[in-house]
């Protein structure tokens, strides 16, 4: 158990390593001088090759490469040119906007999907398995942007029952906080929501064929333990996984979404370091929205182990 | 003995004229009776399709949901099974009936460990604890051949063999003091050793605890040995039945008298090709008034077309238009 969770790690580190290397490799070789986006058009090449040499950007690539990777050993990812802060900063704070959203988010998309998709896979082929199926057209088709705005237009200007921008931290003011990640986070889940119900219905159906469904209703059980215990426990694999990989989605920045709502997240942070090509913050994005990637989809795997404890012994060819 | 005349009250299943079809309006068993009296094996023989499960699936209200069954009279360990709703049918099944499968893999939960799967039911039904219900599995663990039942306990299925597999299956059957085991094949995938173990406890159960046991299987020579009373199936009906002795000593109906002429011996020599009963069990048509073995029958007759007779002589039930 413990060594399933080492071995993941190492693998996880070794997939860190190598993005650090694209990563890097990639912003060095295409086009734009970081120094000369900081002094502008007028910058003479003596001053261009001096702020060369203070950033360093005239050694050899593999010595960058070594010097950033030890600075990100160390938590120092630079300091952005565009907004003139330490990256790490700019992360810590749009962090828990991204977070907010997306947690939130999942939760709603989480207790939709695995309602409906219970339902309508226990009650195949009625009405509650038809409004499910068009839950899951509707959620996968209706686009964020369009959605975002009709809410705004509804809910913020006409209705005045939510914020149409900002985010409100919360420690400031927890009502506010609720009130200000509730539409953007609604959004966001109606478009997972669709996604996972599909696949909870799918898993579920799948479980309730399985042969020992039929043990469990021969021993007379209760609706409760039949669909709960036996059944759901063994469709959680897959709703899961996709969980997983819905949050790392998310939580990497939702820059439709943020955009809409003005919110100050992840999203918008990488969309502003890309127009302005600040290299030094993109690298630092990249690779801590990688690491958070690479943590969550290990985080999911050991929640499946513990699910389904067959999978250890998978690894260990047994 | 098999004169006497018995009771309702010493039958644990007492079944007259199913009739199960699908959605489809197709027949796929029709007027099928069985009785199996209490403390008794009972052998349903039948090739694939025969509706040998689909007949015991209806008792222990498992049959698949596009499936649905009639009968004149379906009592089983004591309680119409006609007469009482969904609910008081799920409770008196999980109290009164075990079920063992064919297939020893699929049927526990892979993911759950025996000790949280094989006392739920007991413990939903006489509203004990779950460390008295497994006091009680640990018992049953041991009877069924378990020399470790504490550990067996806290293994998941998949870390058992098939035969193990199949004890832990009887054990979970026995927990509630059944009226009536239902094993539908049982033995099928084990090996020969395995399958005789399983066999000989099958036996001990019956002898020790009184329990009646409808066993399911394609092999007459196991039924033979195994079983008091039996019932032979053809395409969905009951056409030979009575006690192990009768129908093995005087069968009546052609189908199973080849049935007991294909039984492969050990004398057969190498050479000669294992007998059979040349053609197939029929999908449809199985409401016909007629017989419905009479395309494979060597003695068909003009009349087996429309029409078949029903005999009943001291328990040995057969349906042919021969004496």
């Amino acid at each position: 158990m413990l060594r399933y969770v080492l071995d993941r790690v190492k693998s996880s580190v070794v997939v860190l390593l190598v993005v650090s290397i694209i990563t890097f490799a990639v912003l060095m070789i295409i086009p734009g001088d970081p120094a000369q986006l900081i002094l502008g058009t007028e910058a003479t090449t003596e001053m261009v090759e001096e702020l060369h040499a203070a950033m360093g950007l005239d050694r050899p690539l593999y010595q960058q490469y070594l010097g950033w990777l030890n600075d990100l050993l160390h938590l120092d990812m630079g300091t952005s040119y565009v907004y003139g802060e330490s990256v790490k900063s700019l992360i810590t704070g749009s962090l828990p906007v991204t977070l907010s959203i997306s947690v939130f988010a999942m939760i709603i998309a989480v207790f939709f999907a695995f309602l409906f998709g219970m339902l309508s896979a226990i009650k195949k082929n009625s009405i509650i398995d038809y409004f499910s199926r068009s839950i899951m057209q509707l959620g996968t088709a209706i686009p964020s942007f369009w959605i975002g705005m009709v809410f705004i237009v509804y809910f913020g200007l006409k209705l005045k029952l939510f914020p149409v921008s900002g985010f409100v931290p919360f420690s400031d003011d927890f009502g506010g906080f609720i009130k200000s990640i509730t539409l953007p986070s609604v959004v966001l889940a109606i478009g997972e929501t669709g996604t996972l119900l599909r696949i909870v219905r799918s898993s579920m159906l799948d479980s309730l064929n399985q042969d020992y469904m039929d043990m469990a209703k021969v021993k007379g059980l209760g609706a409760r333990k039949i669909y709960i215990k036996y059944a759901l426990r063994g469709a959680l694999i897959a709703p899961l996984t996709i969980i997983g990989m819905q949050f790392a989605k998310l939580a990497g920045g939702t820059v439709v979404v943020e955009t809409i709502f003005s919110l100050p997240g992840l999203g918008r942070l990488v969309l502003g370091a890309v127009e302005h090509r600040d290299i030094v913050l993109l690298q630092g994005l990249v690779m801590f929205i990688t690491a958070m990637v690479i943590f969550i989809t290990l985080a999911v795997d050991v929640l499946i182990m513990f699910i389904n404890p067959r999978i250890k012994s998978f690894q260990r060819g047994e | 003995m098999m004169n006497e005349i018995m009771n309702d009250a010493d039958n644990t299943v007492i079944l007259k004229n199913l009739h199960v079809s699908d959605s489809m309006g197709n027949t796929l068993v029709s007027s099928s009776s069985i009785t199996i009296k209490m403390g008794e094996i009972f052998g349903l023989v039948g090739e694939s399709g025969s509706g040998k499960t689909l007949t015991a699936k209806s008792l222990i209200n498992l049959l698949p949901d596009d499936l649905c069954c009639s009968a004149d009279e379906m009592i089983v360990a004591g309680k119409n099974m006609l007469e009482i709703s969904l609910r008081e049918k799920k409770a008196h099944i999980g109290k009164n009936a075990g079920y063992i499968p064919q297939n020893t893999v699929f049927f526990l939960h892979p993911m759950i460990k025996i000790k949280n799967q094989i006392a739920d039911g007991f413990i939903d039904h006489t509203n004990k604890n779950k460390k008295e219900a497994l006091e009680k599995a640990e018992g049953i663990l041991r009877k069924v051949g378990f020399s470790n039942p504490k550990s067996v306990l806290n293994y998941y299925p998949w870390q058992l063999s098939g035969g193990m597999r199949q004890r832990i299956n009887i054990a979970m059957a026995l927990m509630n003091d059944p009226k009536l085991i239902v094993a539908d094949e049982p033995t099928t995938a084990l090996d020969s050793t395995v399958q005789k173990q399983v066999m000989e406890l099958f036996r001990s159960i019956n002898e020790e605890l009184s329990i009646s046991i409808l066993l399911i299987s394609h092999n007459l020579g196991l039924v033979k040995n195994y079983s008091h009373s039996l019932a032979v199936m053809y395409a969905g009906a009951v056409v030979e039945s009575g006690t192990t002795k009768s129908v093995f000593e005087n069968p009546k109906h052609p189908y199973t008298q080849l049935l007991i002429d294909i039984i492969p011996t050990m004398k057969i020599k190498k050479t000669e090709p294992l007998a059979e009963i040349p053609g197939y069990v029929q999908e449809k048509g199985r409401d016909t008034k007629g017989c419905l073995f009479r395309d494979r029958c060597p003695k068909a007759m003009e009349i087996c077309e429309n029409y078949v007779k029903e005999h009943e002589d001291g328990g040995h039930y057969f349906r042919c238009n021969l004496d």
